[in-house]
């Protein structure tokens, strides 16, 4: 059965399942190694924890591109979503991006979320397009804090702030 | 002193040990600062105990925390650690904690801070860190500046105080920001022994 959450053009999100141990460097974030009986440790853990990870699927092949984190330490009136790619995807910006539209829309006018956060590297373009297409809110950036091959780039946090959440003198 | 790491004039750090548990304890339960988050809470050394032997399961670690000691009477007086730090891009986050009241305001805590970010930068070699904080700490965000920190957003919405939610203040840090502020800090305090 395929558990399916929010569907786009080109990529859906589901829940991990056990059968995802066999392709855990496409959604274990990190460039290190994972084998197949670690990932299934860490899928259990993870599933029995308060944050919650999908897997970020190609939808025409089935093939999980990446996965995405949801992480609230208050039961959702915050989030923070973070992602991670594969490292055998080329085209992870234009999926990622397709992610964050659909995980925004979901948390901040569905799932009534009062503010949702991303971190996004400074040269991922169409990442922060669709940041800027969704009304986030430029926050904060950190300089040089992500290493690419052969130099550095800012760290950009975005964030969507729900408009039908009244901030007292805020 | 006891098995010191980084070694200052007044202050010195060492790794954290299990038997800092009740000490940790003992600073939360005096404390009378409200600034910091929402208020004074009370906290059990079973629940730090566990908390620093977790601080040395993990290789490479992801947060390092050293205990601040005074040198005179080897007195434990606080915290100071970087955290989610992260080896590949080489950054990190740094928190600091110090206690009880009446050993703030001695200069203790910046140069515990400068000896952390020496650790930082010149034993991890790590490119850049942040620090947060919320934006009713005014203390630690002017300490922050004092140390070099830049100013680098406001995070909206970060968490709950005076019965509103208010921002919190993020800070970056690069290596010769670093190395400019503490040169200023030993001019200053050189300055401050001359003019006695």
């Amino acid at each position: 059965m395929r558990i399916v959450y929010l569907t786009g053009e080109h990529v859906y999100l589901r829940p991990l399942v056990i059968a995802d141990k066999d392709s855990a460097s496409a959604w274990h974030p990190g460039p290190f190694l994972m084998g197949a009986a670690q990932a299934e440790k860490v899928l259990k853990d993870e599933g029995a924890g308060a944050a919650r990870r999908l897997a970020l699927v190609r939808s025409q092949t089935d093939e999980i591109v990446g996965s995405v984190k949801l992480t609230s330490n208050d039961g959702f009136r915050r989030c923070w979503v973070t992602f991670h790619m594969a490292p055998s995807t080329i085209d992870c910006d234009a999926l990622r991006a397709e992610a964050l539209r659909l995980i925004v829309r979901w948390l901040r006018d569905q799932m009534e979320v009062m503010v949702v956060s991303v971190e996004v590297a400074g040269d991922e373009e169409e990442t922060i397009a669709a940041a800027a297409e969704l009304g986030m809110v430029l926050s904060a950036r950190l300089r040089e804090f992500v290493s690419r091959a052969a130099c550095r780039v800012d760290r950009l946090t975005y964030q969507a702030l729900n408009p039908r959440w009244e901030v007292k003198d805020a | 002193m006891r098995n010191p790491v980084m070694v200052g004039d007044r202050v010195y750090l060492r790794p954290l040990e299990v038997q800092d548990a009740e000490g940790i304890a003992g600073i939360d339960a005096v404390e009378t600062d409200t600034f910091m988050w929402r208020g004074p809470m009370p906290s059990s050394p079973l629940g730090h105990e566990k908390w620093i032997a977790k601080l040395y399961e993990h290789l490479p670690p992801t947060e390092i925390v050293f205990a601040v000691c005074l040198k005179e009477a080897d007195r434990f007086v606080g915290l100071v650690g970087v955290y989610g730090i992260d080896l590949v891009n080489r950054v990190g986050e740094t928190g600091s904690f110090l206690g009880p009241a009446e050993v703030r305001g001695k200069g203790y805590g910046t140069e515990a801070k400068h000896l952390l970010l020496e650790y930082c930068f010149d034993h991890l070699h790590l490119h850049v860190l942040q620090s947060f904080v919320l934006e009713t700490n005014t203390r630690s965000s002017a300490a922050l500046a004092k140390q070099g920190y830049r100013h680098a957003g406001r995070i909206k919405w970060a968490d709950v105080k005076n019965g509103r939610y208010v921002d919190g203040n993020v800070y970056d840090l690069m290596r010769h920001e670093w190395v400019a502020a503490r040169a200023a800090w030993l001019q200053s305090r050189t300055a401050g022994l001359t003019s006695q």
